[in-house]
């Protein structure tokens, strides 16, 4: 990276940020400090509650509706934000420090061009003319690789895709050539494929203009990308901050070594069982699916054998999520058929057995949305038992202790409360627990631990497999995590619009010669090493990432 | 725009499906009366041969579909069939009084939807301060008065007591226009400040939902100053709100239009409806009732196609 | 200028200065705003006008008084649980509480309340009120005061049960469409758009013009047309849990549709569902007066307050007020329950953020 001068432009003191909730003012920013030199990416991470995007906003001096700055000082090139008059902090925004927003998609208005979104500042600044301006946003828009630089302004937003529109706003935050950009999480909505060329973009044209940057995310790996210090956020504290090399190499907080600490857990990868038990658990057979006149899966076909674990890969849209409805019979595929130990189920669940509905159980990634905020614990987890085999009484509350037990909550504490007061990861375990009540012998686990924070995602990993191991439990394991594959599958079926591009035993598909998706796929999920991006740039070439890879790989 | 059209012509045709099935409804609740027709209206002055030759007279013996279309092919040409009690074509008695009607409705929303959007507007800018709150027990408190209660305020405040305005709003054919606006002053007011609030509320819902758009914030994260943010990049997304708020309000001037003609004994369409339902007239009050059916869905389809032309997604398809 | 009118501006400049330095700056607003309109007021209407705000001033500070008092009472009576909500709820909301705490006394023991029977005549035609009659006599000679009091229980009593009707029906239709989805969902949806699409009152007035003025002809005819707002409510709020992976899951389990209903929407649906049901109770309540005022309603010599306006609106030509006493009783329980229904509405969509 390009030599920084050492000239301080953001210095943030002993920060204090209330929000309104309930009626009362409450603290969620516990004094931050933050010192930013020009030039500089300052990489802000933490786990969702931390304070990382108000603090952001805090360094262009706003606040949101709902929120306060309640003490400490902002300096922004010698100008005390806490004290600047709105009309002179507005002068500020978009021309000296420019923001770029999670969402692009919500974040750019619906009702203007891209390119009238984008000359807005510098012609309300007087800095450019329109024509000028325009001129530059297409220079910009070529300098950020997106296709046909000089037509995709003209166009509404809604008819771009999103990897473009984030790199679209990321030209508009550029717009003014301001000192100081905040990227509030810009691709934690993106595919990991899509992610890999807006970084590209990011990191290129903040290079090139020496732009300060304060990159804001929930990813290790993305951060090591992009920035040259990295801060780590607990609850609205400051956990430790260290430069990049030295944060990924030697953290010194405990809570940060946890972070760091990836997916240690790996299991062996178990042969499918021969002879006999051959007969697979779950075959799906050749079937194809469809959301009224809109085909989602073709000729989908692959098994699952008792006590393995079969992971389906794919970027959003690949029918993953499809193929398990097709599964559990919420969706009846068009064509195809699915066998359970042999038989043929029906396709709609409707038509199903209550037995068969027992033996296949799901698992669900938001477990907010999976359990009901208005059922005690003990009832979630006791209405199956309850439901199939027909336990009541003390029976029952035996049964529930029990499946307490086995998912390593004290049955004591939880058996009177509702979801709503436990974390996440209770949660997510109380979602396994009900599916166990069932007594099933296939579990479809949907992305369960992408909604949870790492070490959190890891315990419900070992979990699961314990359970495995205990019950005999086949799983068909739903995930874009490669990390999450390699440590708990045995099989691995990639999938792409709708299609299964290749399968097989875990070992091999992660060993060369991969199929040109798969190779794309692994290849572009950021890894901890800060050199990563830069190496596969140099080495695929900035034209054959993203976009541009994924529709050449197209067969 | 082929996209647009489509979504337009099929808003419009939905529109006549259901006017067509409220026609049917209103003509068959008349058919579902006990007895028939000549019976309900003639009741206890029914003698066999009275009964007879209403029936004869209306063409009774003939089956029920076939005098729903010949009814419903003369409504169309506006021809509404003949009163049962005075013997005259129900079309001339409606067509000055809905004219009067539409006159007293149209004099309202002069005054009430600029009003009301501006200070919806203004409200909502205001949120929760303390002129928002007492807007709110205002506005809260006027939607909750029947018509009825706020028109005899305004006659005992401002008629009895002061005299600045007539109490009855009696037309006649030769008054000047601005005679005409004094004299039916109260019965507009009485009408202005139930809309008003309803669409003061409105307003400000609306554009207090627009402002929490991600987008609005980036405008001002953007440096734009608040009348920019407000101008160019709330208002283009707002249109759609506002005609909605604007047509709903409308069509509720139809319906209070009835109670508040009552109120100051105004000749509309309204008064002319409550008189037929006492006196039972049918075709009067079929007539009626299609009329206001067919202006409420009127506007509420304006209000449908208004919000597909304003959307930007719809206007400038991928 | 008079005594009043000096003491009325100290009273008021005094007040606003003193919330401004106390630093109030939404009451220093309001009293400041106050005094420059009563500027206005003074030169234009002279003492009288500035009298007249005073006395609302009075009455709303009456009215704030006893709302208070009102949600400490509830605080101090109810369990925890709801106390604590009581708490936060602003003073209008308050003063609802207590208005419609008031008219169910009245409602209930009106024949206790009531010194006269409702269909008695004890005096003269629109004889004025004495201690007898605490409001005067109306048309017929009938106690006033006896008649608004039984209108609590007759034109509330009713409106409660047509809205209570229609809450089952459109709940009920909202529930199952939103649950069983495909054509039942698409019948009652259209069913509902049709009934929409007729203004209510004419709609009222032409099932009533065929079907006569019976009461539970009436309760039916109303509770038709204003069971689709439930309808599509429920059908929106029950859509919004219906795709959460916790129904998904007990459909997988097997369940069948009424356990869905019963142990997995509802539940989730409450809140919403009150706070319509006030709101649907504001609209029976004005349809239904509007139709008595009308002469279509509850019929006579039933007291019934829609009614009552229709019968002694002749009295306002002399300037009495009389007729604006029911008409002020309808208007002042639907600000009542509209003020509760406000605050519960914003209780609800404050929790959501």
């Amino acid at each position: 990276m390009a030599e920084k001068k050492k000239e301080v432009l953001l210095k943030i003191k002993d920060l204090h940020i209330e929000g309104y909730s309930d009626e009362e003012w409450i603290e969620i920013v516990h004094g931050v400090d933050l010192t930013l030199h020009r030039g500089e990416v300052l990489g802000l991470i933490g786990e969702s509650g931390a304070g990382k995007s108000t603090i952001g906003l805090a360094a262009m001096g706003f606040a949101r509706d709902g929120c306060r700055i309640s003490g400490g000082s902002i300096e922004f090139d010698g100008m005390e934000l806490t004290t600047t008059p709105e009309s002179a902090l507005r002068a500020l925004r978009g021309s000296r420090i420019a923001y770029v927003a999670q969402s692009a998609a919500a974040s750019f208005n619906p009702a203007h061009k891209i390119i009238d979104q984008h000359t807005e500042a510098p012609i309300h600044y007087r800095i450019q003319k329109r024509v000028e301006a325009q001129e530059d946003a297409m220079q910009l828009y070529e300098r950020l690789r997106l296709p046909n630089p000089h037509e995709i302004g003209f166009r509404y937003p809604h008819q771009v895709s999103g990897g473009q529109l984030q790199r679209a706003m990321t030209a508009m935050a550029m717009a003014c050539r301001p000192d100081l950009i905040i990227f509030d999480e810009p691709t934690t909505a993106l595919d990991v494929t899509t992610q890999i060329e807006v970084l590209a973009a990011i990191r290129d044209i903040v290079d090139q203009f020496n732009t300060a940057a304060i990159y804001i995310t929930h990813d290790l790996a993305v951060v090591a990308q992009m920035a040259d210090t990295i801060k780590v956020l607990l609850k609205g504290n400051e956990v430790e901050e260290a430069p990049t090399e030295q944060m990924l190499g030697s953290p010194k907080e405990d809570y940060t070594k946890s972070l760091w600490a990836v997916r240690s857990f790996q299991r062996k990868q178990k042969p499918r069982p021969k002879g006999k038990a051959a007969v697979p658990v779950v075959s799906v057979q050749d079937i194809d699916a469809a959301y009224g006149d809109v085909k989602v899966l073709k000729d989908v076909s692959f098994d699952i054998y008792a006590g393995m674990t079969v992971a389906v890969v794919g970027e959003s849209g690949s029918g993953k999520s499809t193929t398990a409805r097709c599964i559990t019979g919420l969706l009846p595929p068009t064509k195809g058929k699915i066998l359970f130990q042999g038989e043929e189920l029906p396709a709609s669940y409707k038509d199903r057995t209550k037995d068969q509905l027992r033996q296949a159980q799901m698992i669900y990634q938001m477990a907010d949305t999976a359990l009901n905020p208005k059922v005690k614990i003990s009832d979630i987890i006791g209405r199956p038992a309850q439901f199939y085999s027909g336990l009541s009484g003390g029976e029952l509350k035996s049964r529930v202790d029990e499946l307490l037990d086995l998912i390593e909550l004290d049955p004591s504490k939880f058996y009177n409360r509702y979801p709503p007061e436990l974390s996440g990861g209770q949660k997510q375990r109380v979602g396994i627990a009900r599916a166990l009540a069932a007594e099933p012998t296939f579990i479809i686990c949907d992305e369960v631990t992408s909604a949870l924070d790492q070490l959190v995602a890891e315990g419900i990993l070992k979990l699961l497999d314990r359970l495995q191991r205990e019950l005999n439990l086949s799983y068909m394991f739903i995930t874009h995590d490669l990390a999450t594959v390699r440590s708990i599958a045995d099989e691995v079926v990639v999938m792409r619009q709708g299609e299964v591009v290749e399968q097989g035993p875990k070992d091999k598909m992660f060993k060369p010669p991969h199929h040109p998706y798969t190779d794309l796929l692994l290849s572009s999920v950021p890894e901890m090493d800060p050199n990563w991006l830069t190496t596969l740039l140099e080495e695929r070439g900035v034209d054959n990432v993203g976009e541009a890879a994924n529709t050449g790989g197209k067969k | 725009m082929g996209d647009i059209l489509s979504l337009v012509a099929k808003r419009l045709g939905y529109g006549v499906i259901t006017l067509l099935v409220i026609s049917i409804l209103i003509f068959f609740a008349v058919e579902a009366l006990p007895g028939d027709i000549a019976e309900a209206v003639l009741g206890q002055s029914a003698t066999p041969e009275t009964v007879a030759a209403m029936r004869e007279q209306l063409g009774l013996d003939r089956p029920a579909v076939i005098r729903y279309m010949e009814w419903l092919a003369g409504a169309v040409q506006l021809d509404f069939g003949v009163s049962l009690i005075t013997g005259d074509p129900v079309s001339s008695a409606i067509s000055q009084r809905f004219a009067n009607t539409l006159f007293l409705a149209a004099y309202a929303a002069v005054i009430a939807v600029p009003i009301s959007i501006i200070l919806g507007v203004i409200v909502a800018l205001l949120r929760n301060s303390i002129f928002d709150r007492v807007a709110n027990v205002l506005t809260l408190t006027s939607i909750s008065s029947p018509e009825f209660f706020l028109g005899y305020i305004l006659i005992l405040y401002l008629a009895v007591k002061t005299s600045m305005f007539p109490a009855i709003a009696s037309l006649r054919g030769d008054m000047s226009f601005v005679d005409l606006l004094y004299r039916t002053f109260l019965p507009a007011l009485t009408l202005v400040l139930v809309v008003t609030a309803h669409m003061m509320r409105m307003t400000r819902a609306a554009i207090i939902n627009l402002l929490a758009s991600p987008y609005i914030e980036m405008a001002r994260l953007k440096g734009a100053p608040p009348w920019k943010v407000i101008v160019r990049h709330a208002l283009p997304n707002a249109w759609a709100p506002i005609i909605n708020v604007v047509a709903l309000n409308l069509a509720y001037l139809i319906t209070g239009v009835v109670l508040v003609e009552v109120v100051f004994v105004y000749p509309g369409i309204g008064q002319l409806l409550v008189d037929a339902v006492s006196k039972r007239d049918f075709p009067v009050v079929q007539a009626c009732c299609l009329i206001f059916a067919a202006t409420f869905i009127l506007l509420n389809l304006a209000a449908d196609v208004g919000a597909i032309l304003t959307n930007p997604r719809l206007r400038h398809p991928k | 200028m008079s005594l009043f009118v000096i003491g009325y501006y100290a009273l008021l400049i005094g007040a606003s200065c003193l919330a401004a330095y106390f630093a109030k700056r939404s009451a220093f607003l309001l009293l400041f705003s106050l005094t420059l309109a009563s500027f206005i007021m003074g030169i234009v209407g002279g003492v009288p006008a500035l009298r007249a705000v005073t006395i609302a001033a009075a009455t709303l500070a009456l009215a704030a008084g006893t709302s208070y008092a009102f949600r400490e009472f509830l605080v101090q009576i109810l369990p925890e649980g709801i106390s604590k909500e009581i708490k936060t709820a602003p003073l209008t909301a308050a003063f609802g509480m207590f208005v419609i705490f008031t008219y169910a006394i009245a409602g209930i023991f009106a024949p206790v309340i009531a010194p006269h029977g409702e269909a008695e005549v004890i005096s003269s035609a629109f004889a004025p009120a004495d201690e007898n009659m605490l409001l005067g006599a109306d048309q017929l000679g009938r106690d006033m005061f006896s008649r608004i009091v039984y209108g609590a229980r007759n034109s509330v009593g009713l409106a409660l049960v047509a809205t209570s009707l229609a809450f089952i029906m459109g709940a009920l239709g909202g529930l199952f469409a939103a649950t069983k989805g495909g054509w039942l969902d698409q019948i009652l949806g259209r069913a509902a758009d049709v009934i929409m699409s007729v203004p209510s009152l004419i709609f009222a007035l032409l099932m009533l013009s065929i079907l006569g003025t019976s009461l539970w002809v009436i309760v039916v005819v109303v509770a038709v047309i204003y069971s689709p707002r439930v309808f599509r409510l429920t059908r929106a709020v029950a859509g919004n849990v219906v795709v959460m992976d916790y129904i998904e899951a007990a459909r997988l389990r097997g369940e069948g549709t009424w356990y869905l209903i019963r142990k997995e929407i509802l539940p989730n649906s409450t809140a919403p569902l009150i706070a319509e049901f006030g709101l649907e109770f504001c609209f029976v309540f004005l349809l239904i007066a509007g139709l008595s005022f009308l002469g279509l309603g509850i019929q006579p010599p039933t007291a019934d307050w829609g009614s009552m306006v229709r019968e002694n609106a002749t009295l306002i030509s002399f300037g009495d007020i009389t007729p604006l006493i029911p008409a002020a009783a309808i208007a002042l329980l639907t600000v009542a329950v509209n003020f509760v229904v406000d605050w519960m509405l914003y209780r609800s969509s404050g929790l959501k953020e």
